[in-house]
């Protein structure tokens, strides 16, 4: 049917394809254009050619550090997506639990995680383990809020269709309740996979022994701005990988919303 | 056969339902009217074992609603239609039987499509369906759940009145072939009159049934019944029953002007 660029199933034309490629490829223009016109210093900003040459020139040094990054966020946002979807499930099952905790979690999303990086120094210390930690705190407020809002979607007059033959709670769950959330839980992964990103860089910068963000941080002391310039691609591309990775699933698996 | 016995139902200090003594025979279709907030609906959910009555007792087939329920004794419909989204038309019928933990019967399924009128439409989502078609989907539904009574709590609405009446007339049909025992609530008059073997008159605050008409139409009802003289007559009967005034003896006497 008609539907919108970027909603799952809706098929992807040319242009779908060429129009952003075309932007891209006009904004690299723009940026060798620049450099080459103002005369601007290599050391402030290179042109897209010499950061390619310093991306090709080592990539082993890319790879490996991009390969810290992801297995940070790999552990870390694994645990706090897991977490998140439990929590969710279980407040969505136990009402009381759900009133005893909901207003915090609620509280908790308007504090900025980032600030609370320095206790975790103090308390977890300063190796793989504060990394994981920060990033499963990231993960983990956006996954069970916006799982815990899809499981409340289910209309009262489903369940009470169901409890009129008596259908088994394992049943309502799987058939019921879970594919109504589903839509919420993939935004909710969407999320937790982006922030998982903000997070890892922002661990590499704390506890700073691997990874793209601390490539970035040592890129910037050494003001080498074409390492930093190439390091930040290479998270841009990990980035888009892992949401991509939940995009091909979500169309996979999720059905479309739809008012009714 | 749907005994219910000094039934009431009472939430805080409203009383919804107020000591409602009534028997459904196996076969009949029973038709229950009356404005929003009397009771009907709860009356309803308390047969189909969905609501714990405050007093009382009602047995269907002899038993309890919790031993019906568990046997998928009783097919429900809805007001929404209750389909779920991302399940096609055929899905959606054999869904309920399904998580009733009955035999799968795929080919029953289509069939009770064909029979409702949505052949060529097995594969389509409820998004593709018209509000009628959805509400067709789910009447399918509630009879392949193979169960011999049938709750229908005002599903026709959500629709227009042209629709309406299409689905009384295919409903009575319906009701005819399969032969089951319906209880069918709806706050319109000529539907609950069109429908009725037997209409059931309930006034609000407290809810409780104040008067029964047995209804006295042609069988099968076509939809010539609706212009016919004899089914006016009953609609205003019934009509007369809702409006008279049993609450307030100082305005008793006072005629209603039409606007």
């Amino acid at each position: 049917m008609n539907g919108r660029v970027g909603e799952p199933g809706s098929p992807v034309s040319v242009a779908d394809v060429a129009l952003p490629l075309g932007g891209l490829a006009v904004a690299t223009a723009a940026w060798w254009a620049l450099v080459a016109a103002a005369d601007v210093p290599p050391y402030l900003l290179p042109p897209p050619d010499a950061v390619a040459a310093v991306l090709l020139g080592n990539p082993g040094l890319f790879v490996r550090n991009a390969a810290a990054t992801a297995r940070k966020i790999a552990i870390g946002g694994g645990v706090g997506i897991a977490a998140g979807l439990a929590l969710a499930v279980s407040i969505s099952r136990l009402r009381w639990l759900r009133r005893a905790v909901y207003p915090y979690l609620v509280t908790v999303r308007v504090l900025p995680k980032i600030a609370i990086a320095p206790l975790l120094l103090i308390y977890v210390g300063t190796g793989m383990t504060t990394a994981v930690v920060f990033i499963g705190l990231i993960a983990f407020f956006p996954m069970v809020l916006s799982t815990a809002a899809g499981f409340e979607r289910v209309p009262a007059e489903q369940r009470d269709l169901l409890r009129s033959v008596d259908a088994g709670s394992l049943d309502a769950f799987l058939r019921l309740e879970l594919p109504y959330a589903v839509p919420d839980l993939f935004a909710g992964l969407k999320q937790s996979v982006t922030l998982a990103v903000i997070g890892a860089v922002v661990a590499e910068w704390i506890v700073a022994d691997s990874g793209l963000g601390f490539l970035v941080l040592l890129a910037s002391e050494n003001v080498q701005v074409d390492l930093m310039l190439a390091a930040l691609v290479v998270l841009v591309a990990l980035g888009l990988a892992l949401y991509g990775l939940i995009a091909v699933a979500q169309r996979r698996l999720v059905w479309t919303p739809t008012a009714d | 056969m749907i005994e219910i016995d000094g039934v009431t139902v009472a939430f805080d200090d409203v009383r919804a339902v107020e000591d409602v003594d009534l028997t459904v025979d196996d076969g009949e279709f029973l038709t229950v009217v009356g404005p929003s907030g009397c009771g009907k609906t709860t009356l309803l959910r308390t047969v189909g074992g969905l609501q714990e009555p405050t007093a009382g007792r009602v047995r269907v087939n002899g038993r309890t609603t919790d031993a019906a329920r568990a046997n998928a004794e009783i097919g429900y419909v809805f007001q929404q239609h209750t389909l779920l989204p991302w399940k096609s038309a055929v899905e959606n019928v054999a869904f309920l039987r399904e998580m009733a933990g009955k035999p799968a019967d795929r080919e029953g399924a289509r069939r009770l499509l064909r029979e409702v009128g949505l052949e060529g439409f097995e594969s389509a989502r409820p998004a593709a369906l018209s509000g009628g078609m959805k509400q067709r989907v789910a009447i399918a539904r509630a009879i392949h759940l193979g169960a011999e009574i049938l709750l229908m709590d005002e599903p026709f609405g959500e629709l227009d009145e042209i629709t309406r009446e299409r689905l009384g007339v295919e409903i009575r049909g319906l009701w005819r072939a399969e032969r089951k025992t319906v209880v069918f609530v709806t706050h319109s008059v000529p539907e609950a009159v069109f429908l009725a073997d037997r209409c059931v008159v309930m006034e609000s605050d407290p809810g409780r049934i104040v008067e029964t008409f047995d209804v006295d139409l042609p069988r099968p009802r076509t939809d010539e019944a609706y212009s016919s003289d004899a089914f006016q007559e009953q609609v205003a009967a019934v009509r007369a029953v809702l409006h008279e005034d049993r609450s307030n003896p100082s305005t008793a006497g006072t005629t209603l002007t039409e606007v």
